[in-house]
């Protein structure tokens, strides 16, 4: 399986080699054999030894495609698939038009405090859409692009989740 | 004499209260709003009562409330924290009238340090050197352009009712200042109600040290030394340190002596914090007090060897302070690492969100003031410290090197937290070297050093992520089952060799 980590260049190959025992494997990562015994593991996460080295893993949140775990600490987040550079071009093809993009998202959680525009409004680029407030500060949500508002999904008083949509610009 | 206490406040500094009460014998009472049920500090306390809503002022800021409960608990005393009421005068003077005795200053000294502008007037009276601005509260924002233009940009525009970094901005230009102007309004009356702003100068490449003062209903005035709490972002302090790089011991003297000058002026009691920005020619100006046990006080502990909450409760007990400004010395080398719930590259937005795991650093000379427990939640309705990590050193490098170990060993489940940025900003030679001011962050470009660091740490672990994902692969497709008898197996062997 091939597999990409986020903020790493380059692809890996890892399998596992051979099933030494119940618990003890030889796996295979870029052509180079190590030993891993498993000490403890569950669906949320995994101890191992690789090679002399014990490590701790959290598996935060998986799909068949992409797994985010914490390594020791550190957070990860790995790609995988049969043919993944293929894959990692076509993705960042289509993220690249930024501008394209209609949804304005809240980055954070919070509470409407204000509204700045109407439907219908003309915008520029980091011009302020709204107000919230979020841990008793007051942040302002800015236009990711030039554009006229076409709809606003918030409304003041009411709280927004991380992700939630606040207006829709084109 | 104090024998119960009711802790108007929450989080981490609640429990920090409860600790020293318990080993004084003192009895506590905790309160608590909707969101805080299952929070360490109503386990810890003697005694805890529901008082509200999760939004503060349906609860840690309802005074009359508060009130309530301290009359029919029998409380005899209250201690405020920091933060929600710990600097309101009306509460102080609601405690008075009833009898409570208020850990901290007098209502009136606390009005008076709290009123920004009589408070300068009350230093300048007492030759204690104050900042370049505006002489009063300014008008409107017309005002407001006059005097920024006058001493020239850029300034800060500052609410008289705010504090620890709130109610606060920065402005560059007329443009900014009119957008400012509003912001700080809304954001001081969405906080307390009311607003009033003062502008002042913004001195480049500053440092912020504070000094910890120290005075009895006697009239008997310490200082309990410095702490340089320059690393900030957005006004608010993240690490802190004692003693300063750029403070010796004449230095440390001269403006101790002025800040004892201080706490007379506002006839201050109790503990509080004399903060001073140092201009890049060591020039030191006050700036303001803050009239309340400081969130970073844990480091000058470590230096001085005091248990502060203790000396509060004395004082407020009516009791001279039991040691001269000669008996202090200062001991080692402290750090203070503020642990904040807050995604550093999302400009420091809030993140909120249930803690199914975390652990709690340990060893010597390391001390973690914190509500965090597994399964606990960061609350969006509070503010994002969750921890205090502290490290204490003989030399300024032992308590460096502490703290990365004691950073490292920190793993919070579940939010995004200043660990990571901590470690990056640690490990430079800005820092080793004390090459501190207020802008560090921007200065030296930390946050592309972090993203740097970032991509080194997940170099280095990569091999281990790449085994992790092709377990978890095989696991779900052969089903391997943890065998219980197979983990002892390995811990027994791993924990032999």
């Amino acid at each position: 399986m091939e597999y990409k980590i986020e903020d790493i260049e380059s692809v890996f190959n890892a399998e596992v080699f051979q099933k030494l025992g119940n618990s003890e494997y030889l796996v295979k990562i870029n052509d180079n054999e190590r030993n891993l015994k498993i000490l403890t593991m569950s669906s949320k996460g995994l101890e191992f030894v690789l090679d002399q080295k014990y490590h701790n893993v959290k598996y935060l949140d998986n799909t068949t495609s992409q797994m985010k775990i914490v390594v020791d600490g550190i957070p990860f987040t790995l790609n995988m698939h049969q043919n993944l550079n293929e894959i990692v071009y076509k993705n960042s093809g289509e993220e690249a038009g930024g501008d394209s993009q209609i949804s304005l998202r809240s980055q954070i959680p919070g509470k409407v405090i204000k509204i700045s525009v109407s439907e219908g409004s003309e915008v520029k680029k980091d011009d302020s859409i709204c107000v919230l407030e979020s841990m008793k500060m007051q942040v302002s949500v800015k236009s990711h692009k030039d554009g006229i508002v076409k709809k606003i999904k918030i409304k003041e008083g009411t709280t927004v989740a991380k992700n939630d949509v606040i207006a829709e610009i084109e | 004499m104090i024998e119960k206490v009711l802790i108007a406040n929450r989080g981490e500094i609640a429990l920090r209260v409860i600790k020293t009460c318990k080993a004084l014998g003192i009895k506590t009472v905790a309160v608590y709003s909707d969101e805080d049920y299952t929070s360490l500090h109503v386990k810890h306390a003697t005694e805890a009562y529901h008082i509200g809503e999760a939004a503060p002022a349906k609860s840690y800021l309802n005074q009359q409330k508060i009130l309530d409960v301290m009359l029919s608990s029998g409380s005899d005393a209250v201690h405020p924290g920091y933060g929600f009421l710990s600097e309101n005068d009306d509460f102080a003077r609601l405690c008075e009238k009833n009898k409570i005795n208020f850990i901290g200053p007098s209502a009136d000294s606390m009005n008076l340090c709290g009123d920004k502008m009589e408070c300068k007037a009350a230093m300048l009276k007492a030759k204690v050197p104050t900042v370049p601005g505006s002489p009063d509260l300014v008008k409107d924002v017309d005002e407001a352009l006059d005097i920024a233009n006058n001493i020239g940009y850029p300034v800060l525009l500052k609410s008289v009712y705010g504090g620890g970094g709130r109610g606060i901005r920065l402005v560059n230009n007329d443009k900014e200042l009119k957008e400012g102007f509003e912001t700080v309004t809304s954001e001081s009356i969405a906080a307390v109600g009311k607003s009033a702003i003062i502008v002042e100068k913004f001195l480049e490449k500053t440092r912020h040290i504070e000094y910890q003062m120290c005075r009895d209903k006697h009239g008997n005035a310490v200082h309990i030394f410095e702490r340089e709490c320059s690393i900030q972002r957005r006004n608010q302090k993240l690490i802190e340190q004692t003693p300063s790089p750029v403070v010796d011991e004449e230095t440390r003297e001269r403006i101790g002596e002025l800040v004892v000058k201080a706490a007379h002026a506002v006839d201050y009691t109790n503990l509080g914090t004399a903060e001073f920005l140092r201009a890049d020619n060591g020039e030191f100006y006050f700036i303001e007090i803050n009239a309340r046990l400081q969130v970073e006080h844990p480091i000058s502990e470590m230096v001085s060897g005091l248990d502060f909450v203790k000396l509060q409760i004395d004082i407020a007990n009516g009791e001279p302070i039991p040691f001269k400004q000669e008996d202090l010395k200062m001991n080692g080398y402290a750090i203070e690492c503020r642990i904040n719930a807050e995604d550093t590259f999302l400009d420091f937005a809030p993140s909120t969100g249930p803690i199914p795991d975390v652990t709690i650093p340990a060893g010597p000379s390391v001390r973690c003031d914190t509500y965090l427990y597994p399964g606990c939640t960061v609350s969006p309705y509070y503010d994002s410290l969750m921890a205090k990590l502290c490290t204490w050193g003989k030399t300024f490098e032992e308590s460096r090197l502490r703290m990365l170990n004691a950073l490292n060993d920190f793993y919070i489940e579940g939010v995004e937290t200043s660990i990571p940025l901590y470690k990056t900003i640690l490990k430079t030679d800005e820092y080793k070297n004390g090459e501190l001011s207020t802008d560090f962050l921007k200065r030296y470009g930390i946050l592309d050093r972090l993203k740097e660091d970032i991509k080194k740490d997940k170099e280095q672990n990569k091999e281990a992520a790449l085994a992790a994902a092709i377990i978890h692969s095989e696991y779900y497709k052969s089903r391997i089952k943890s065998n219980p008898e197979i983990d002892r197996h390995w811990k027994n062997k791993l924990g032999s060799s």
